[in-house]
């Protein structure tokens, strides 16, 4: 692997971030509207909602959304990503800089979340430590969304089709992972969403409670899952996805 | 039968129409001098059986170097084919090193397959390519470090000026920045695209997302450059401006690979042609031996003599 070609090939992914109005939208401003709309909104104790269990879910929801980004993105460059295949650039330096990049930009993500509800009132208990400590664990994460985006933007035949079928993970991610309140059947299903364990292992964090097996379980379900789902998006796109 | 139909129409597609009239003859079938290759071909293969076709006409075309060197470019039995279709129908040719080979052909002809399975975009279905002594399929690594390829459809990054995207290319052939810097002064300068050059990609005209293009293709100094249709949709200035800086490329012996539709394109750059429909290479020469072949005042007259339909047919 060259690191010129990679840093060169992330140097563009986090260009695209900032010039792209979609991507700045969708992986900026939006994660920054939704903290204040549910900061607002939801933050409520008589909801069953506290400040401390709304943040760990925001930070869910904007790393989720890099499905859609990631999709929408392979499917509009289908051109680009056949000439660069005619430069020496290997798969490897190719899928480790949209891997990277869109770490960086979960890191980013959590940060503006965190920053926002700060100054909206959110004062976790684990204080800065937990804080540092909730950005590597969310840019493993990013990873699965890295892998379902791949996912999507293989069976998608455009662009405006890999924003739409994003949703087919984005969806139960959102609502089955996250605080939204569950029955006890929908909590059964709720253990095969991925977003569940990122929820609970940042809620740990958050309450300063992160020195006990539940977090270290729900870590290594995180590392995982993410690491088997961004496989079988890499597999599934350079074998039927790049044509 | 119609398994024999079939087999009777694909050997006649790789014959000219000087060929199919002599089967004619020979089957005493009267064929009126107005009639296209299309035409006869249809009429031929309703009354002729596959024995009919002399066998020494239904070989691939042998093609002829026009360099002293060794062929730097060797296609060999090239199939490609798409579920039913076949868009590359056994292939065989020689390019040799520093020339400059054009590839003429309707639309959908088998051009940019052919630049596709050689530049490693794709798998061919049967044969192979041999580039600079590296096999296409197998050392395919290899081949990416000394070509160059400019696509049929301007492939760049809208969101990036042309500077940033020329200098992406650069960093992924590990060109230092020197050299990147260098190159891509005297290209933009050279394409007149300087001026624009901080401008994002997206707000460019057709016209100059065609050179930004071949800039990017041009920027790693390939030993063989691929340009497909390189001068579609660039007014009649900026096309001769292309043609000068491809002519200039010659000087350098470079080995170009062009596809166009602009039959005056061809014939002005280009050391050999290649006339490919079907699939299947139909004639290969220089410009000047195609046309005392053809008896034809330009390579246009050639290539409808030997297809049968314009060029620009379904443009």
């Amino acid at each position: 692997m060259k690191l010129q070609a990679l840093g060169a090939l992330i140097n563009v992914e986090l260009k695209k971030l900032i010039r792209h109005p979609v991507n700045l939208f969708m992986n900026l401003l939006f994660p920054a509207l939704l903290t204040i709309v549910f900061m607002f909104t939801f933050s409520d104790p008589e909801l069953g909602m506290s400040i401390n269990s709304v943040v760990p879910g925001l930070v869910v929801y904007a790393v989720i959304f890099l499905i859609m980004t990631v999709a929408q993105s392979f499917s509009s460059e289908r051109k680009l990503l056949k000439r660069l295949k005619t430069t020496p650039m290997t798969s490897t330096e190719f899928i480790g800089s949209q891997i990277i990049s869109n770490m960086i930009t979960a890191i980013v993500q959590v940060v503006i979340v965190l920053v926002l509800a700060y100054l909206l009132g959110f004062k976790p208990e684990s204080g800065f430590e937990g804080i540092l400590l909730a950005l590597p664990v969310t840019a493993i994460f990013a990873l699965s969304s890295v892998g379902l985006g791949l996912i999507t933007a293989t069976i998608s035949k455009n662009p405006e089709m890999g924003v739409g079928l994003s949703f087919l993970f984005i969806l139960p991610q959102m609502f089955l992972g996250t605080f939204m309140p569950l029955t006890s059947s929908t909590q059964e299903i709720a253990k095969f969403v991925p977003s569940h364990y990122l929820f609970d292992a940042l809620k740990s964090i958050f309450e300063g409670n992160w020195m006990n097996t539940n977090f270290f379980f729900d870590l290594v379900i995180i590392s995982a899952v993410s690491v088997l789902i961004v496989i079988i998006g890499i597999v599934l796109f350079e074998k039927y996805g790049n044509t | 039968m119609t398994c024999l139909t079939s087999d009777v129409n694909n050997l006649l597609k790789g014959l000219n129409r000087k060929e199919l009239l002599e089967i004619a003859d020979l089957k005493n079938i009267n064929i009126p001098n107005n009639w296209s290759k299309q035409l006869i071909m249809q009429l031929l293969s309703l009354n002729i059986t596959l024995d009919d076709i002399p066998t020494n006409k239904t070989k691939p075309v042998k093609t002829k170097k026009i360099s002293d060197g060794a062929p730097i470019i060797v296609i060999k039995d090239l199939v490609k084919k798409f579920d039913d279709i076949t868009a590359v129908n056994n292939l065989n040719l020689e390019i040799g090193e520093g020339e400059l080979f054009s590839l003429l052909g309707p639309n959908g002809a088998g051009k940019t397959t052919t630049v596709n399975i050689l530049t490693g975009i794709i798998q061919p279905t049967k044969g192979n390519a041999i580039i600079a002594g590296f096999d296409v399929t197998k050392n395919s690594s290899d081949v990416k470090k000394l070509i160059g390829v400019c696509p049929q459809e301007a492939a760049v990054f809208s969101f990036l000026n042309a500077r940033e995207n020329i200098e992406l290319f650069g960093n992924l052939h590990s060109l230092s920045k020197k050299e990147i810097k260098e190159r891509t002064e005297r290209f933009l300068e050279l394409l007149d695209l300087a001026d624009a050059s901080g401008r994002k990609a997206g707000s460019y005209s057709g016209g100059m997302l065609r050179k930004l293009n071949l800039i990017m293709a041009l920027i790693n100094d390939p030993k063989i450059a691929f340009l497909d249709e390189p001068t579609v949709g660039m007014d009649a200035r900026a096309r001769r401006k292309t043609w000068e800086f491809i002519g200039s490329l010659k000087g350098e012996k470079k080995t170009i690979i062009l596809t166009t539709h602009y039959i005056e394109e061809a014939e002005a750059l280009s050391d050999r042609v290649g006339i490919i429909d079907y699939g299947k290479l139909i004639e290969v020469g220089t410009p000047q031996e195609l046309m005392e072949k053809y008896e034809a005042k330009n390579l246009e007259q050639v290539f409808l003599n030997i297809t049968g339909r314009r060029i620009l047919e379904g443009i």
